[in-house]
């Protein structure tokens, strides 16, 4: 008997699908017969069918309550909800009918009963699901902010980031492990949602283990169930964080298994723990060092690019992950002054200007000024001196100019040490005295002038 | 009879027009609609699902032109390549790896427990060991070794970062070449070029995006499939030029055509064509009128940039060039011109490093010294060019060979060779980097005592491409490409950039 008991418990995920199939289909029937009222008949007995299917449902639900030892509070308004619809139904199938028993609702109308019907039955449903993927399961996939709008905690990724200068000093725990923890295990091992009965949050947690395995063995990655699970296959059951949920990168598998290795620390710093630097080089702040300012901006139109592009000027973005473009005029020699106009639909996301070999002079270094990301600027084998080059001291932005190989100018070089950002100047191939200085605002600006040499040996004579 | 029936059809198209009012028109067009949304749910044999490719055809700019550029998807640290190969792969041991620990066992049995297990190209029995034949001094602020046998390059030693520990499983030349630029050492892989053109494609509209220079008298072993594209779209592979005669083959107008008659001859293909496609609106025939085209701009502007008269006689002495001959101090200069001109890849190979010691030419201390020579002051010329141009901080320069060469003196049969030579050897041999995003004055990895294997910071070629795939603004694991049926990468299923020498 306990068997059956057990048995028909287990059924009931199945058995539920009936009840919910038939109410469905009798709330459609009903809405397409909604005018000529012709299939009234088929849809009480398919709501007297849903009734009694949910009868078996409930006694179904009600064993594997029992039998599976649910606490009360987890299921009650699932029972509750589910034994209303229950009853529900075979009211329905009493005002479909016409039957006398539900007189006294003849002035609601039906339409009112199937919009609750259908409400109690979909409140029914998802709180079953509550119960068997957990509560969070529809929510999960939604992003952040529409979860925190909904009222729903959202769960933290913690961003691991180290110093070159003081990364010995970091915490091997706190600040590292732990975090990676975080980020890729502990949506699913924390105290709402103990898959597996392993907590991944807490010291304690990880040290316990799981309801099966010991969790962390000492001193050795290659038998502890935590770094072997993580490095199984992908394609393995076993892999831990399971297919599609943010696996950790190589870096961080590879510092647990030195973690572990080193005998699991929780407490003291990396220097403690003597792991070797090599293991942090990846989660080291990376320094912003690329051709546009670090800051953020908006996109500008395609056609806006496309126009300027018909004209012969190269545009495109300097990656994917950025709006600021890198502009060239390699393909159109010809540029002039004059066609700078045409550039300045893209004013403010130009952070690379590439104007070499075209036919440009002094007025239009004026005009750059109207591109306030410019970043990096090649103005090199061109006409221009230096002598409006003040007018760029305004940009912040500014870190490298080429002048390889133009007209500039001894006097101007001065000028150049106002500009707030700039390192880099290139001056080689012009008439610049090159005895003169090489270095601007503390050696902060380099000004490179080239003229490298070099000097015959004896042996770039002999032949062996 | 036949008028009872031609009535009662038309009695019935009346009926049926009266009957069929605006609401059964609607309401066939919504089941029309749901049947066509159904289609495109139940993909497959369905034939209407084809009827999607029917709509107006959206070209993107690649479909007009496979080389128009493409943004990569993270920052770049560079926009271009220079690959220098040593083709026949050079002795690390007499270049930029020094072990004075081998100079104490010259002469002596290579101990058995090296040997074991592993394969050689034609050492057999028990060699001996030769110290390094070349005498070293550490350089520069960075105080990396660097020996006699390349004297100008001490001054851009902190130009540099070191690759100490590389290691391949070639031990011969064509698949290690083969590995070395496609990522495997069976033949059908893009090359790096291919794969760097075909993610960005390339600025100049008048040149090619991936190009290649050869010099040393030979093309390397394993033919041109080390700048082949693979299963890529073939625009993509490199373009080969001559230092000697046209650039090109069959640049030049061909005798009696004027670049008039050519221009108004591909006028009238193209007009073809635009009919062509007018018709079909198949955009391969796009491609082609682009393709066309370029060719045609490509007459002017190939001859001018691969002409190093040009340039100034210091700079020609700088490089040591010698024009009209094919030499790798005239592909040097060339290179920078290309890399100036926005080549996205250059790729170089010189011949001849194969120092065995079979004969004088492939000597380790006499051979190699005259190859040493003819690259030394190119090479550091070329990057003293670059860094003057302020081009270095756009460019990345990749030195090497295919792999490196033994420890132990070549006994190929066993015997004595006539002169001093090395074997093949893939376990730990040097390879540098310079440029843009590179941590200047580095050395990253280290070998044993004798020099056989790597005992710290070993990098494998798929480590090397993961980093240059890195520096040109790509995720390595994800650069992919789709061909039969799966996705191929450039580093297959390995690669870890290699961090510790980028800036």
């Amino acid at each position: 008997m306990e068997v059956l008991k057990q048995l028909l418990g287990r059924l009931h995920p199945l058995i539920v699908h009936l009840p919910i199939g038939f109410i469905i289909l009798g709330l459609l029937l009903q809405w397409y017969d909604r005018k000529q009222k012709k299939f009234n008949k088929v849809s009480s007995l398919i709501y007297k069918w849903g009734g009694i299917s949910a009868v078996f449902a409930c006694i179904t639900g009600y064993l594997q309550y029992v039998g599976e030892g649910y606490a009360f509070d987890t299921i009650k308004w699932h029972l509750w909800a589910g034994i209303s619809t229950a009853l529900f139904s075979f009211l329905m199938y009493s005002k479909v009918a016409g039957l006398k028993a539900t007189e006294i609702f003849k002035k609601i109308p039906v339409i009112a009963f199937s919009i609750v019907f259908f409400i109690l039955l979909s409140y029914t449903g998802h709180q079953g699901g509550n119960i068997t993927h957990g509560e969070d399961y529809l929510i999960e996939p939604l992003p952040n902010n529409i979860k925190s709008a909904l009222g729903f905690e959202t769960f933290e990724k913690r961003e691991i980031v180290l110093n070159e200068a003081t990364w010995e000093e970091a915490l091997i725990y706190e600040d590292l492990i732990n975090p990676i923890l975080n980020n890729t295990c502990v949506s699913c091992h924390n105290p709402k949602k103990t898959k597996g009965g392993l907590l991944l949050h807490t010291k304690e947690g990880i040290l316990k283990g799981g309801d099966n395995e010991e969790l962390l063995l000492a001193e050795n990655s290659n038998i502890s169930a935590l770094y072997h699970r993580i490095t199984l296959p992908m394609a393995e059951d076993e892999h831990m964080p399971p297919n599609g949920k943010t696996q950790p990168t190589k870096e961080e598998i590879k510092l647990i298994a030195a973690w572990i290795d080193a005998g699991h620390p929780f407490e003291g710093s990396i220097k403690e723990a003597g792991l070797k630097k090599q293991l942090f080089l990846s989660f080291f702040l990376t320094k912003h060092d690329y051709d546009y300012p670090d800051i953020e901006i908006a996109k500008v139109s395609k056609d806006s690019i496309l126009a300027i592009k018909e004209i012969g000027i190269h545009v495109d973005a300097i990656s994917k992950a950025t709006n600021f473009l890198s502009v060239s005029a390699i393909n159109k020699p010809s540029f002039k002054d004059s066609d700078f106009e045409g550039l300045l639909s893209l004013k403010n996301n130009i952070s690379r200007l590439d104007l070499g070999g075209t036919q440009v002079t002094d007025a239009l270094v004026e005009k750059l000024v109207q591109l306030p990301n410019l970043t990096v600027l090649k103005l090199d084998n061109t006409v221009i001196t230096g002598n409006t080059i003040k007018a760029l001291t305004s940009l912040t932005y500014l870190k490298s100019i080429n002048l390889t190989g133009s007209h500039f100018e001894t006097i101007h070089l001065e000028k150049l040490a106002s500009f707030p950002k700039l390192q880099r100047v290139f001056l080689y191939s012009t008439n610049v005295n090159t005895k003169g200085v090489n270095s601007l605002k503390e050696g902060r600006i380099k000004i490179d002038y080239g003229n490298y040499e070099l000097p015959p040996i004896p042996s770039d004579s002999i032949i062996y | 009879m036949k008028d009872i029936v031609k009535r009662l059809i038309q009695e019935k198209l009346a009926l049926e027009t009266q009957e069929k009012t605006r609401r059964h028109f609607i309401k066939s067009c919504a089941q029309g609609m749901g049947g066509l949304a159904l289609s495109s749910i139940f993909m497959g044999c369905d034939p209407l699902t084809s009827s999607t490719k029917k709509g107006p055809i959206t070209l993107s700019a690649r479909d007009l032109n496979p080389l128009s550029t493409l943004a990569p998807p993270f920052a770049p640290k560079v926009k271009s390549v220079i690959y220098l190969h040593m083709a026949g792969a050079p002795s690390q041991l007499e270049m930029f790896d020094y072990k004075p620990e081998l100079q104490k066992y010259d002469g002596q049995d290579c101990p058995q427990s090296l040997l074991e297990g592993k394969k050689f190209a034609f050492i057999k029995g028990t060699p001996k060991l030769m110290g390094p034949q070349a005498q070293f001094k550490q350089e520069g602020e960075s105080g990396n070794w660097v020996s006699n046998f390349m004297p100008h390059f001490k001054k851009v030693v902190d130009d540099v970062a070191f690759l100490k520990a590389v290691h391949t499983d070639q031990f011969n030349h064509g698949p290690a070449q083969l590995f070395m630029h496609t990522g495997s050492a069976r033949l059908g892989r893009p090359s790096i070029g291919s794969w760097a053109t075909y993610g960005l494609g390339s600025e100049n509209q008048n040149l090619p995006g991936f190009m290649v220079l050869t010099s040393g008298g030979n093309a390397p072993d394993a033919g041109k499939s080390v700048w082949g594209s693979g299963f890529l779209p073939s625009v993509y592979q490199g373009v080969q030029c001559r230092s000697k005669g046209d650039p090109v083959l069959y640049i030049k107008d061909a005798d009696g055509i004027t670049r008039d008659l050519k221009k108004s001859t591909i006028d009238a293909i193209n007009k073809i064509n635009k009919e062509e496609y007018a018709k079909y609106a198949d955009p391969e025939i796009l491609a082609r009128i682009n393709q066309y085209e370029m060719a045609y701009r490509m007459q002017i502007a190939v001859p001018e940039v691969m002409n190093i008269n040009s340039e100034p006689e210091h700079i020609q002495q700088m490089y040591g060039v010698e024009p009209g001959k094919e030499s790798f101090a005239n592909n040097c200069l060339l290179a920078r011109k290309l890399v100036e001109d926005g080549v996205r890849f250059v790729q170089l190979f010189d011949w001849g490093w194969d120092t065995h010691g079979n004969v004088r030419s492939g000597s380790i201390d006499m051979g190699l010294r005259n190859k040493c020579r003819e690259i030394d002051r190119p090479i550091t010329a070329l990057i003293m060019d670059l860094k003057q141009r302020g081009l270095l901080d756009d460019t990345l320069i990749v030195w090497g060979g295919e792999f490196g060469r033994t420890p132990m003196q070549e006994n190929r049969g066993n015997t004595k060779m006539a002169y001093k030579g090395r074997d093949h050897h893939g376990d730990a041999f040097t390879m540098w980097m310079a440029g843009g995003g590179i941590k200047n004055g580095t050395s990253h990895g280290k070998t044993d005592d004798i020099g056989f294997s790597g005992i710290e910071g070993r990098v494998s070629v798929h480590d090397v491409h993961a980093t240059i795939l890195h520096l040109l603004g790509f995720d390595h694991e994800k650069f992919t490409h789709e061909f039969q049926g799966r996705p191929f990468r450039l580093t297959d299923v390995e690669g870890e950039i290699i961090k510790e020498i980028l800036a």
